[in-house]
């Protein structure tokens, strides 16, 4: 190992001495604790899993394509509206988008395919119907509205 | 910026209430609406009519108690209502059934971003799903697509 030249103790002082001011800028800018996620965050990602996989059952299911048409493109919507709320509240950090989610396959046979989109939209108005109480004003009419359009999508399915 | 939680006989803020009073407005005006049709639909859609008639007047009955649980005097149905068009078919009654149920989603998507009462705003999301859900019906029997619109009670922008 080949040093250039001896560093001496007076070299290491003054490192330190300008390091000292940099350590306490860090610690002061850095939260004690990061910020609880944001809830529509979970939302979001749920609505984009709902609309890749009813998209999955689209193409599959010729008997179901029109109805999961409009599940994909519903939740698709959601999640767009929810990311952009999420976004607006937090600006992140870097300007990477959230990945689409891995397109699963679809349950084989439309009885099931049918039954997986019912449950999946029950499971998105629960979500979204317990934070109504609680969420600011502005954002209350948006979760309700994604309830209410979960349990309208239902109806399409029926 | 918080207001307390109405157990009964709570307090509602000015903009709250004015929020319920139209939203008041609304399920009166369906449920005339709902009467009105009747007469213009074949026997096959008496269950649909029954239904929507039950539940708006349950709302309307309820939403009254809840203003006056607030000290309010609920506003009364208007003594008579012009439907946005003319009724005089099967067609044209589903269609002033859509509108009916789809005002109703306006109005209490309206009261849940201008109450901060817990037992409001689980209330006007009752009343928003219900009728987005049955406005949704009415557009599958009318063939309107798409029967359901992603942000239901959203104002036209």
């Amino acid at each position: 190992m080949n040093i250039g030249h001896r560093i001496g103790r007076r070299d290491v002082l003054r490192a330190g001495a300008l390091l000292l001011p940099l350590a306490a800028a860090v610690s002061c800018t850095e939260p004690a604790q990061p910020p609880p996620p944001d809830p529509l965050a979970a939302m979001a990602a749920r609505a984009r899993a709902d609309a890749a996989s009813a998209a999955a059952v689209a193409r599959a299911v010729p008997a179901l394509a029109a109805q999961a048409k409009a599940v994909s493109d519903a939740r698709g919507e959601h999640a767009t509206a929810l990311q952009k709320e999420v976004d607006r509240a937090r600006p992140p950090v870097s300007s990477t988008k959230p990945a689409p989610p891995d397109a699963e396959k679809p349950p084989a046979g439309a009885a099931a395919a049918k039954k997986s989109l019912l449950d999946a939209l029950t499971a998105a108005e629960q979500e979204a119907a317990k934070l109504v109480p609680s969420v600011a004003r502005y954002r209350a009419g948006l979760v309700g509205s994604v309830a209410a359009a979960c349990a309208s999508l239902r109806e399409v399915l029926a | 910026m918080r207001q307390p939680d109405s157990s009964g006989g709570g307090q509602l803020p000015a903009d709250s209430v004015e929020a319920v009073q139209s939203a008041l407005g609304s399920e009166h005006a369906a449920l005339w609406v709902y009467g009105l049709v009747s007469a213009f639909l074949p026997d096959s859609y008496n269950a649909a009519v029954t239904e929507g008639t039950t539940a708006h007047r349950a709302r309307r009955d309820a939403t009254e108690r809840l203003l006056a649980d607030a000290g309010q005097t609920p506003r009364p149905a208007e003594p008579a209502y012009v439907p946005p068009q003319p009724v005089a078919d099967q067609k044209s009654a589903i269609a002033v059934l859509v509108l009916a149920e789809a005002d109703t989603t306006v109005a209490w998507r309206a009261v849940l971003e201008r109450t901060d009462d817990k037992n409001v705003r689980r209330a006007a999301l009752e009343a928003l799903t219900a009728a987005a859900v049955r406005a949704t019906r009415w557009r599958r029997a009318a063939g309107q697509s798409p029967a359901a619109p992603a942000f239901p009670g959203e104002p036209a922008k």
